[in-house]
């Protein structure tokens, strides 16, 4: 009894300082990420960001949006996208073999006609059934293709067909910022080493959208979406922006990325089996350049680039929460060579591992420790003490640590300007470390089980109208 | 066992008390944060509005409005100052600037020397980067070339930023005095890449002249100079161009053609182009199938052309674009191509579907 008593208090304190240090770690990204978007702010003058529309040839962009069954919101995402305030583009809509009426409400509303375009194709995809081309749109192209069973195969349709030199991927129902492509153009023009450009997503729930675009920023009803938006917060706001400082990024969102289009062709395009397949993209990208010892950078908009709708129901919230940690474990084995491996620089030894203990291990940790420790103290092995430090160490700093995030984004974007909303955020912020972060560890259990046995799927995904 | 729950106990109490004061502290943070941020904003827009429409009207040269924007309190002239200059980002027009500069001067303390920018010239010398940045952001506005060498000095900034809101600031100011510092810029990796091209296109042909003269005492940067004339060069450049077409670097060559197809062809620097078709570099052949772009005169381009169809696929490309621009001649080529099942074919038939032009 004593024996099982020293063990499970030293695994308290291991799931203890598990808490402490990931919370500490976060404080210090906060303030790495507080400088570096200081900086932003000031170096973002209007005159700067005047740069893209003063070249008489900016880079050329493909915006590729890969829809599947998308017929709620693609025509007004596509006409968002046309009304875009950068000029040099291309929007390449790819229909991943939709059972709904996505095709035909574009062609109804674009007039598309089959047109010819030829195009290489460097990556692999399923068959393309046939391009059309707007008549009222020289700048829209559809392609039409089998479907591929996930997003990276019609992403790579769209980038084989893509002409621009950089290629936006986005997702269907991404809804973009107007100066988006203006402000993640600019690190291609200040270093010729940048090879990807990720922005903060911000989530639209709560928002007034109108013509395919966010107008006015605001809370949603639900908690469940309120605790996402600290939640993207945090994870955009600290750990992202602390991996751009150190030019460490393995993750650029699905929903938002810009890459050089060369570079994504050269590391083989989206690999079709990944289920995280934004982030072993980003993974690849940065290992093909580190381990040939040329120049890579992965640039990061601070500032909501696009928005996107959050899952307001349990169901697809449990479903979205288990795929990502199946993709984050696999995306880990994948490349497990490269974790604590010198020769890709900071991403080798730095964030890899990190990720590893901390978003890898993670969940499993918390949730044995909680279980242990609730199990320990209620037949007497543990006293009271060892659960106050535990709640302490994971509820009462993690909240802190939200908070930070929350003001991060207050000063760094100001888009909750209400003061309704932002003490709506301070209350999410606090409350979202009882019980939403407990259950969103558990799924990471669930998906971890998943992950080991084979099971799981893409999981339900309600979609509205905007 | 006592001892380590001993030790326990007054952790939890350190960390609870430590967990509860930094979560206090946040929440502080957060409305200290933001009742700054209200009052910020409250004032900038009781002072915008005060002055907006006072601005508005000065600048259509209601002396009333001047004499209020001239005794205006110091404390809102830097609110004032960004009415003034921002709009000046999007509007370039001479007539506008010419009476923003104009309004400045007015209101600053010695309008009658009419060369005072004090709050541009005091954040010029200021310690902090940022206030540099401003300063020469609103010079190179104004136009103010009366400070064309202390923007040019500032290009030797130790900060990055700094330099590259210098050479924005030439870029604005059109000062041709300034040009030759930003063309001895050019191959300043310090300085970002799209801004030393901006500030090379903001010039236009104004530089030309300059560049094909450092050039010539400057063999080394080619390259440079010839990928700056692809964005600023004339006829003027041609035959130095054709010169530069013989260079040994493959990527000289490239970016030759690359403003050969800017400043336009003749007959020999066309039958250059033609020869750096079959140049075994593929960067030569994709620029010289681009130079080619509209030419119609002799050398018989479009069958040279049509051969690169089945190249690789940006010279492909290029060579299609090309045969399309070229009027009668690259139809026939393309026609001829339209009916083969291979990329080339494909290639050929939308040139041909977008030469109809559904738009």
């Amino acid at each position: 009894m004593v024996t099982l008593g020293r063990a499970i208090t030293a695994f308290s304190l291991v799931v203890t300082a598990y808490f402490v240090l990931w919370n500490t770690s976060q404080f210090a990204m906060g303030g790495a990420a507080a400088r570096f978007m200081w900086r932003y702010q000031r170096r973002r003058t209007p005159r700067d960001r005047a740069l893209v529309a003063r070249l008489a040839s900016p880079p050329f962009v493909s915006v590729i949006v890969p829809a599947r069954n998308e017929a709620l919101t693609i025509v007004d995402s596509v006409r968002a996208l046309l009304a875009l305030d950068y000029r040099a583009r291309e929007i390449v809509v790819v229909n991943d073999g939709s059972s709904d009426d996505t095709l035909a409400l574009l062609q109804q509303t674009f007039q598309l006609v089959p047109a010819p375009l030829a195009f290489e194709q460097p990556v692999k995809t399923a068959l393309v059934r046939g391009v059309y081309r707007s008549t009222l749109e020289p700048d829209l192209v559809v392609i039409d293709k089998d479907s591929g069973g996930c997003k990276a195969d019609a992403a790579n349709a769209g980038i084989n067909a893509a002409s621009g030199q950089l290629v936006l991927v986005i997702d269907a129902d991404t809804m973009l910022e107007p100066d988006a492509l203006s402000r993640a153009a600019l690190p291609f023009l200040e270093n010729a080493a940048t090879v990807a450009v990720g922005g903060y997503v911000g989530i639209a729930n709560g928002c007034r959208i109108e013509g395919g675009r966010v107008t006015e920023v605001g809370m949603p009803r639900s908690w469940l979406a309120r605790f996402q938006i600290v939640e993207y917060m945090r994870s955009f706001l600290l750990f992202r922006v602390a991996c751009a400082v150190g030019n460490g990024a393995t993750l650029i969102s699905g929903a938002f990325g810009l890459f050089r289009r060369d570079a994504v062709i050269d590391v083989g395009g989206y690999d079709h089996t990944a289920i995280g397949e934004d982030m072993d993209l980003t993974i690849r990208l940065q290992k093909f350049f580190r381990a040939r010892r040329q120049p890579i950078r992965i640039a990061f908009v601070p500032i909501p680039v696009c928005w996107t709708q959050a899952p307001e129901d349990w169901n697809s919230l449990r479903a979205q929460r288990c795929r990502w940690r199946r993709g984050l474990l696999q995306v880990l084995w994948r490349h497990r060579r490269a974790i604590a491996n010198p020769r890709f620089g900071i991403v080798g030894t730095g964030v890899l591992p990190y990720t590893t203990v901390f978003e890898g291990l993670g969940p499993l940790l918390e949730i044995s420790g909680y279980v242990l420790t609730t199990i320990a103290v209620a037949i007497g092995i543990l006293n009271w003490s060892h659960y106050r430090v535990l709640i302490a160490a994971s509820v009462l700093f993690g909240a802190a640590t939200t908070l930070t995030a929350v003001i991060l984004s207050d000063l760094g974007t100001r888009r909750y300007l209400a003061g309704r909303d932002l003490a709506l955020l301070c209350a999410a912020a606090v409350l979202e470390n009882v019980g939403y972060r407990q259950l969103n560890s558990w799924w990471g259990c669930v998906g971890t089980v998943q992950a080991i046995t084979g099971k799981g799927g893409w999981g339900p995904m309600t979609r509205r109208a905007f | 066992m006592s001892d380590l729950s001993l030790a326990f106990e007054r952790a939890s109490l350190w960390m609870i008390s430590a967990a509860v004061i930094l979560a206090a502290a946040m929440i502080c943070a957060v409305i200290v944060e933001r009742i700054a941020l209200a009052w910020h904003l409250a004032h900038r827009r009781r002072v915008e509005s005060r002055y907006g429409p006072l601005v508005r009207r000065a600048l259509d040269g209601d002396a009333g409005a001047l004499g209020v924007l001239v005794g205006s309190p110091a404390r809102h002239r830097l609110t004032i100052a960004r009415l003034l200059i921002v709009p000046l980002i999007a509007d370039r027009d001479p007539g506008r600037i010419a009476a923003t500069r104009g309004l400045v001067r007015a209101m600053s303390p010695q309008p009658s020397t009419g060369d005072r920018w004090p709050i541009a010239d005091r954040w010029l010398r200021s310690r902090w980067w940022w206030r540099r940045v401003v300063a020469l952001s609103a010079l190179g506005l104004l136009q103010a070339t009366n400070r064309t060498a202390r923007v040019v000095a500032a290009l030797d900034d130790p900060n990055a930023d700094v330099r590259n809101a210098a050479l924005d600031a030439l870029a604005d100011m059109q000062d041709p005095a300034a040009l030759p510092a930003i063309v001895v810029r050019l191959h300043d990796e310090t300085l970002q890449r799209g801004r030393r091209a901006a500030a090379i296109e903001s010039f236009g042909s104004r530089g030309e002249a300059f560049l094909l003269e450092l050039s010539r005492v400057d063999p080394a940067n080619r390259l440079g100079y010839a990928r700056a004339l692809a964005i600023c060069g004339t006829g003027v450049s041609r035959p130095v161009l054709c010169e530069w077409a013989g260079d040994p670097r493959a990527e000289v060559r490239a970016a030759v053609f690359e403003a050969l197809a800017h400043v336009g062809l003749d007959d020999s620097a066309a039958s250059l182009a033609l020869h750096g078709l079959e140049s075994p570099d593929a960067a030569v052949r994709a620029m010289a199938a681009g130079a080619l772009h509209g030419w119609t005169g002799g050398g018989d381009a479009a069958p040279h052309l049509a051969r690169h169809l089945d190249d690789t696929w940006t010279i492909a490309v290029r060579a299609a674009r090309s045969l399309l621009s070229m009027g009668h001649a690259g139809r026939v080529e393309l026609e001829a191509c339209a009916t083969r099942s291979d990329v080339a074919g494909a290639l050929a038939r939308q040139m041909l579907w977008e030469a109809k032009g559904p738009w």
